[in-house]
């Protein structure tokens, strides 16, 4: 019986885990190489999400092609949104950055409510996302397995070619210091647009797990991914990308613990009690668990 | 003005008219104009905040004159970012080496090639860097955060000069090494010139500098104070006094 | 002129000298007079659906002020701050509804709270001040952090204020409506008097001693920490203020809507309360001012415009905030210390632009001739 309790735990800390880390990777990717905070990222995963809403509902497209698109979808308003929003912000204060990231949010929200719908739309899910699986006597829904395969596949792909490709080499000397890079002739605006490209493509793929969770759509979803990527990053620091995985994983824990542990009547409370977590990282370690090679100072 | 120009007509690789940079509100630079020819090693001296790696960020693209003009290799190109200025052939070490830590030293070193890269000429270049710099072929692949101050000038160096540059920008790459350290630096600094490199040096230790340089110039607050042939700057300025401040305080020995 | 000088005159005298009177509260007189002339304008005009605009106008005021009490002069732009909003929103209203309407319309409300009941200026008052409370017991190590952490974690700390006012059942309802009923204790007046307390206060706040401060850490940090100034310190009482000012504004809202939820005080708020600082001018009281005024005006027109087309069948709603955003963003990019560029209205600017001008006009005259 305890075994049961525990395989199905796993299944769920792994499953939530994945797709946690695989969102607060597309948000340190950005925050690594040009210092934004990405309020907009949410939007990227909306995009995609009404992408593929559009596609699966009103075309007879197979399913690996409307995933891509999706995914594409992801991957164009990133690189937009860099191009024609916080381009013109580089090199400018975090806080300016941060508000430009606000508006873009606020502006791609908006657009959605305008040209779409306020309304939730319902989002076509493959039927085999749902076929039921027995994984170690315990079931599970078949895209629980497929997100712990998608992320270790990505992960495996990004570290490889972040290791071994001169453009992976080239990222990462910009993440750790822009100014130096460019004079080694690392071109900065290829670097930046291939992190905004990064963060769309990990939108992309968030949503499509994410919608096939909820079944929907609406212009504010981007909301709920987006603090989970925050609290991630939080945990598991802005720094790196090991610790935007690895806090992506400890969320994922923390939160079961309390759904299990807290009492019943504080069950809705969870999420705070996760923020007071978060603050207290905050304050006590605000590098987050896995110390990356941009040191922020402390004032106090 | 200087025997090179004189006494043949070439144009110089770089030109800085007139240049005036500035951090907010404060003039860091107030109309510097230089020259320098290919093969020549030209040094900048002066205290400290007179402006020196100013006028070498300001070249390499770092920072964005207010007015003024830079010209490299007949072009005009005031203001330009710096991938830019290191594909068309200049390269700065940096002052503080600016290694990156996180990177092994290959991985330094290939970072240094990124816009001019040649996979065959990287691969006879890190022979050539391995007798040059011993200290590299041991740490080929350990990160860079694990050099010592000297072994990271060395790493600096060789990164800068990976990808062949025109023009060679080295920023007090004496600061903060031992006395060893520092000779081995203006060994290799002269072992670049025979090789027949362009460099210009900025170096606070204007006797060595000015030592083994064809020219220099002396800055003192953001402007060029003095300028001429190396030897005659060494023999007819009285240096120490340039270093306590400024134009009125400076004698002609 | 008497020899003896009493302590009190003395330290009247240095307080003064402080606050450079007269000639910088030229400014404070100035909004105020506006202020007041918008407001006698309106009230005489007499017309309800106009005298709405500049109440929630006025509200809006003293929710910038607060804000650019914090942001303009430590440079530090709190995420948190219309948390502290929503707290003095709810505060307020349960300590000035009567006992009868609280147990009728939030019926798991705490008995303590439920018998208690003050005056509305006091209940106004005790909500901005339960506000400063929160904002005074939880600032403190926030105070230590750097730029990203700090932007996240306040990021986080209004989360947090948001569930627990959206899921405190017996002190705010809630997810769902908090409804005060009755009367409508903020008219027009009385948000204009508070609107003018705000005003008085933070631009005295900018002014003193330690407004200065802060604004030395947020100028260079090195040079002040070397000053001796206490970086947490100078940060956490300015913390404290613009979240006590929230309250007020808070209260001043939640008596004039008279329903609220938790969803009220979020994001979207929070935006508009920035836009309005960030086009006015951050770094000032005048910039704080104006900002209002004028975003208050273009999304009134906007919205307008809005109906307009809608009513012909053209469904626009929601671009009243995209033109706001896209806006902010220009002036981001092109002019960051918005209209007013940092400068406070006074007499000395007012002659300063007029000698301008009168050159640009001498210069003009000199070309024709």
């Amino acid at each position: 019986m305890s075994t049961q309790i525990f395989v199905e735990f796993t299944i769920n800390v792994l499953s939530m885990g994945s797709l946690y880390a695989l969102i607060s990777l597309g948000l340190v990717f950005v925050f690594g190489i040009c210092r934004i905070v990405n309020y907009a990222y949410g939007e990227f995963i909306t995009a995609s999400s009404y992408a593929l809403y559009f596609l699966g509902t009103f075309t007879r497209l197979p399913w690996a092609l409307v995933f891509i698109l999706g995914v594409s979808a992801g991957v164009a308003v990133g690189y937009l949104s860099e191009l024609i929003a916080f381009r013109a912000f580089r090199g400018r204060s975090l806080d300016a950055l941060l508000v430009t990231s606000f508006a873009v949010s606020i502006v791609l929200q908006r657009t959605f409510q305008l040209t779409i719908s306020p309304r939730a739309k319902a989002v076509p899910v493959p039927a085999f996302f749902n076929h039921n699986m027995t994984v170690f006597g315990v079931v599970t829904p078949l895209r629980n397995i497929l997100i712990i395969g998608t992320t270790i596949l990505l992960l495996t792909v990004f570290a490889l070619i972040m290791k071994y490709t001169t453009l992976g080499i080239a990222m990462r000397s910009a993440s750790e210091n822009f100014v130096t890079a460019r004079l080694m002739g690392v071109p900065a605006n290829l670097v930046i647009s291939v992190a905004f490209v990064i963060s769309g493509f990990l939108a992309g793929v968030v949503a499509i797990f994410w919608s096939a969770r909820t079944g929907s759509v609406e212009p504010l979803m981007g909301a709920p991914p987006l603090l989970v990527g925050f609290i991630a990053v939080v945990i598991g620091g802005m720094n790196s990308l090991v610790g935007a995985v690895i806090g992506g994983f400890v969320y994922a824990i923390l939160s079961n613990i309390l759904s299990l542990t807290l009492p019943s009547g504080m069950l809705s409370y969870r999420d705070a009690v996760m923020f007071i977590i978060v603050i207290a990282f905050l304050v006590l370690k605000p590098e987050g668990l896995v110390r990356g090679n941009y040191q922020e100072e402390s004032i106090g | 003005m200087s025997s090179i120009s004189e006494a043949t007509d070439r144009t110089p690789i770089l030109e800085v008219r007139d240049l005036y940079v500035g951090y907010g509100s404060v003039l860091a630079l107030q109309g510097v104009s230089l020259d320098i020819y290919e093969g020549e090693l030209v040094s900048i001296c002066g205290i400290n905040g007179a402006g020196k790696s100013t006028v070498l960020k300001a070249i390499a693209g770092v920072l964005k004159p207010k007015s003024g003009h830079i010209i490299f290799k007949n072009e005009e190109v005031t203001g330009k970012n710096p991938e830019y200025l290191h594909k068309k052939g200049m390269a700065l070490v940096p002052e503080g080496r600016e290694i990156f830590s996180t990177l092994s030293v290959a991985e330094n070193l290939r970072i240094g090639a990124f816009g001019r890269y040649n996979s065959r000429r990287f691969a006879d270049d890190l022979a050539d860097y391995f007798d040059l710099f011993p200290i590299l072929k041991e740490r080929y692949h350990q990160s860079g955060g694990l050099l010592s101050g000297g072994e990271q000038q060395m790493l600096a160096i060789a990164r800068g000069l990976i990808s062949h540059p025109d023009l060679l920008l080295l920023d007090e790459p004496s600061l903060g090494l031992s006395p060893t350290r520092v000779d081995d630096v203006f060994e290799l600094i002269v072992k670049l010139k025979e090789r027949g490199i362009t460099i210009l040096l900025v170096e606070q230790n204007a006797e060595r500098a000015l030592a083994i340089a064809d020219r220099a110039y002396l800055f003192s607050t953001g402007t060029v104070e003095f300028d001429g042939d190396a030897k005659d700057l060494l023999d007819n300025v009285d240096i120490t006094s340039v270093y306590m401040g400024g134009k009125k305080g400076a004698h002609i020995l | 002129m008497s020899s003896k000088k009493g302590a009190k005159d003395v330290k009247f005298d240095s307080l003064i000298k402080r606050l450079d009177f007269p000639r910088k509260s030229s400014t404070v007189v100035f909004l105020i007079v506006i202020l007041a002339i918008i407001g006698f304008f309106i009230w005489w005009l007499n017309v309800p659906y106009i005298e709405d605009i500049f109440t929630s106008a006025t509200i809006s005021l003293v929710m910038v002020l607060g804000f650019q009490l914090y942001m303009g002069n430590s440079g530090i732009l709190n995420w948190s701050y219309i948390g502290y909003v929503g707290i003095g929103a709810f505060a307020s209203a349960i300590l000035s509804m009567t006992p009868a309407v609280k147990s009728m319309q939030i019926p798991a409300m705490y008995p303590f709270l439920v018998g208690l009941q003050l005056p509305f200026p006091l209940a106004l008052f005790g909500g901005a001040l339960i506000a400063a409370l929160v904002a005074s017991l939880i600032a403190w190590p926030l105070m230590r952090l750097s730029d990203s952490a700090g932007a996240i974690t306040q990021f986080a700390l209004l989360i947090v204020i948001n569930v627990i006012l959206s899921q405190w059942e017996q002190v705010t309802n809630g997810p769902r409506t908090f409804t005060l009923g009755g009367k409508r204790q903020t008219t027009l007046w009385v948000a204009f008097a508070v609107a003018v307390l705000v005003i008085i206060m933070v631009f005295y706040f900018k002014e003193s001693s330690m407004g200065l401060k802060l604004r030395a850490t947020r100028d260079d940090r090195n040079a002040a920490r070397s000053s001796g100034i206490n970086f947490v310190a100078v940060r956490y009482v300015g913390y404290v203020a613009s979240a006590f000012i929230g309250g007020l504004a808070g209260g001043l809202y939640s008596h004039y809507i008279l329903s609220i939820t938790a969803s009220s005080f979020y994001m979207l708020e929070l935006f508009m309360v920035l836009s309005m600082l960030v086009i006015g001018g951050s770094m000032s009281v005048s910039g704080a001012f104006f900002g209002t005024i004028l975003v208050t005006v273009l999304r009134q027109g906007l919205r307008q415009i809005e109906q307009t087309l809608s009513r012909r069948g053209i469904e626009t709603s929601g671009s009243t905030d995209i033109v706001v955003a896209v806006l902010m963003i220009a002036f981001l990019i092109w002019k960051a210390d918005g209209i007013t560029g940092g400068g406070e209205l006074s007499l000395d600017s007012l002659r300063r632009t007029c000698a301008k001008w009168g050159e640009k006009f001498r210069g003009l005259k000199q070309k024709e001739t």
